[in-house]
């Protein structure tokens, strides 16, 4: 760090910062800045529910991601499990084929509300009653 | 947390223009209140000004963890330290979550930090300002969270997916720091003689950052237009400086304490608050980079990166490439 | 001074005064995710002293947990020296969590079986959050030993530095032989052994070592109210908002 940021931190209000006594390194930017890879989180709240999507952190490895994804996205809420994937392994299919989500044509066949049998089963008994009638 | 104190940047004149096409669908989809999502087709300049706007938010985050940050060793009794230490470390959290949204628009988070500590990206003023003593701590939780909620809320109904998302989990958190915030006011409000000039002097001192906050008056904003209509920004500053100042001025007057401002007052007729000049040359002076504590705060967030850097660098696996996160 | 005051007092003073250290870094940590961490693993441990001084306050008739931590003197913490020091660079940090994390987790584990059922009862609630404290301790402890020449070199100097003060988490208490005699727990020396056979193993495969020559009487004295010269500043500051006004509830 540089010897003026040192000055600085030593007249801050943060008697945290008045403390730092660093070696006289320099500090500089990377003009390539290095990135942990990013873990996609999934949180399941209680058992038996869906492992929902919750964001993403930085991390080495899978174990790691773990690791921070407990204090980062299970601090608060429950949990029962957490799962973390590498975003890169994340495949999907979406916004640029959202026309391929949409149902255009008659698919009632395969809802249930395709199917209603109650005015045929009412008209079948009318008939035999009125038969036994006559 | 952060205000509305966004500095946009100035339209890039070198940016491809749009497709007109592509540009009406996505106005369209914005009409029927549709969030855009981070692999759709967007315009240049909405890519662009996101990522400036929730990096800055980011930014504020991170940054906004140092004042009260300042005071987690000394916080007085169990339940201020713990409540202090889960309130920073919510903020730190935040800009975890907004780095990562902005993330999906293609800026990596080094790549922001970077931005940070060389000063070329910009934060929310208020947090270059001192926290000196005590009853700061407790009008940045209550007031400045405050305010940092009415600015959240509003964004939170934004266009951009990934942005909405992140604000949802914070507005919910923010909740938790405003209460823990204004306990901790009305413990000093409501306690001895000492306390209570101790919590005026901090009032005193942060009621013009706090006006600041929300951003310059309307008709000093420039390029807002086509940002509200794709739903960058949401609500005008001073639209939300009012709504800020009718929900909490009472708040604050009901305890005995006063603004430093003779000209604050509800206009009973049309409903605004007027304030006196909060010297907005001031503002524009500190988000330049010359407040009280701006030095201070970038060279404290230079510290952090070199604690970090050389653990970041040595679990580095060579063969993986940073990917962008879905958030 | 009851034993099992002592014992408790003990194990609260080590939580707080480490719980502080750790929340140092809240804001400041490297990398935001090890800082969130860092900082949840500090309200874990403040956590733990606020129900340690709560059960002294309830059970033995002592101050509430505000006065117990906030209005003592130095001379009556018994906290280890090892929780006492400075943070440092985030390498002594780590290998100090390591070491008396180990500590903690064994220890509670123990006192499980305490026949003071207080003491028992929150043992059982506190294993989870220690049990993350050296996951945590390990996975990173593990990457950086094993990480590249700057961070082996770091680790090993900060264990060199912090093994030896270690052992003042074991210093033995005035009433030991009462505490085992009366089942309340099971002794230091029995959590030492344990304790040395965890890191041991893990030192091994991590490429570190152990220091060998020590000087007999390092990091003891904290368990008898006598404290590195950390301690008072640290106090200090801990206490001087809480002490700048009598009577005041904040
Ligand atoms: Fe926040
Ligand atoms: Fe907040």
């Amino acid at each position: 760090m540089e010897t003026a940021d040192r000055h600085l931190l030593s007249t801050s209000v943060d008697p945290r910062l008045q403390r730092v006594q660093r070696h006289a390194t320099e500090f500089h930017l990377l003009e390539q800045p290095e990135e942990w890879q990013t873990f996609e989180v999934f949180h399941q709240r209680r058992r038996g529910e869906h492992h929902v999507h919750v964001g993403s952190v930085h991390a080495p490895d899978a174990e790691m991601a773990l690791v921070f994804a407990k204090e980062q996205f299970a601090r608060r809420q429950q949990c029962a499990s957490l799962w973390v994937v590498a975003s890169a392994h994340i495949h999907s299919l979406g916004y640029q084929n959202e026309d391929m989500f949409a149902t255009t044509t008659e698919k009632t066949y395969r809802e249930a509300s395709g199917y209603r049998l109650r005015h045929k089963i009412q008209a079948y008994k009318q008939s035999v009653q009125h038969e036994s009638n006559s | 947390m952060y205000g509305g104190g966004y500095v946009f940047c100035e339209p890039d004149v070198h940016g491809q223009p749009d497709d007109p096409e592509r540009l009406a669908e996505f106005e369209a989809r914005i009409d029927r209140g549709e969030k855009i999502e981070p692999q759709d087709w967007m315009p240049y300049e909405y890519r662009r000004q996101l990522i400036r706007l929730i990096e800055q938010h980011a930014h504020s985050e991170i940054m906004g963890a140092l004042p009260e940050g300042a005071w987690i060793t000394r916080a007085p009794g169990f339940k201020r330290k713990l409540a202090l230490i889960a309130k920073v470390q919510d903020e730190v959290g935040h800009a975890q979550l907004l780095y990562s949204a902005a993330e999906t628009l293609g800026k990596s988070r080094a790549d922001m930090v970077n931005d940070l500590l060389s000063g070329k990206s910009k934060y929310s003023n208020v947090f270059n300002y001192p926290a000196k003593t005590w009853a700061d701590v407790t009008v940045i939780g209550f007031l400045i969270d405050a305010a940092a909620i009415v600015n959240q809320v509003a964004n939170s109904k934004g266009s951009y997916g990934p942005y909405c998302r992140a604000l949802e989990r914070i507005c919910y958190e923010e909740s938790f720091h405003l209460k823990q915030g204004y306990d901790a006011f009305v413990a000093l409000a409501t306690g001895t003689k000492r306390q209570r000039e101790m919590l005026q002097d901090a009032i005193n001192r942060w009621y013009r950052p706090i006006i600041h906050f929300f951003g310059p008056p309307d008709n000093e904003s420039v390029h807002s237009k086509q940002l509200m209509r794709w739903k960058v920004k949401m609500a005008s500053n001073d639209e939300m400086r009012n709504q800020f100042l009718d929900a909490y001025v009472p708040k604050v007057l009901e305890l005995g304490l006063t603004f430093p401002d003779p000209e604050l007052r509800k206009d009973p007729q049309t409903g605004r608050w007027h304030y006196g000049d909060p010297d907005w040359a001031e503002f524009y002076r500190v988000i330049n980079g010359d407040g009280p504590c701006n030095a201070e705060r970038l060279s404290a967030r230079r510290l952090a990166e070199e604690n970090g850097r050389w653990i970041r660098q040595a679990i580095m696996n060579p063969q993986q490439k940073f990917t962008i996160p879905f958030a | 001074m009851n034993p099992i005051v002592e014992l408790i007092t003990k194990l609260g003073d080590d939580a707080f005064i480490l719980g502080h250290r750790h929340s140092e870094w809240t804001g400041l940590g490297p990398i935001l995710e090890e800082d969130i961490a860092m900082s949840s693993m500090a309200q874990d441990k403040i956590g733990h002293a606020l129900a340690l001084y709560t059960i002294l306050h309830e059970q033995f008739g002592g101050p509430d947990p505000d006065t117990i931590g906030f209005l003592r003197n130095e001379k009556e913490f018994r906290c280890c020296h090892l929780v006492e020091y400075p943070n440092g660079e985030y390498d002594f940090t780590l290998v100090r969590h390591f070491l008396f994390d180990h500590a903690e987790l064994l220890r509670y584990q123990l006192l499980r079986q305490s026949t003071f059922a207080p003491l028992a009862r929150f043992a059982a609630k506190v294993m989870g959050e220690l049990k993350y404290h050296v996951l945590h301790a390990d996975s990173l402890m593990q990457r950086l030993a094993l990480g590249n020449e700057e961070s082996h070199a770091r680790l090993q100097a900060s264990l060199t530095e912090a093994f030896p003060l270690a052992a003042g988490i074991f210093e033995k208490s005035p009433y030991e032989d009462q505490l085992i005699a009366e089942g309340v727990f099971a002794g230091e020396a029995l959590l030492q052994q344990q304790w040395l056979k965890e890191i041991e193993q893990r030192v091994q495969a991590w490429d570190l070592h152990l220091p060998e020559a020590r000087e007999p009487l390092a990091g003891l004295g904290g368990r008898y109210g006598y404290h590195t010269p950390y301690l008072q500043p640290l106090l200090d500051e801990l206490t001087s908002v809480f002490r700048s006004e009598e009577n005041a509830s904040w």
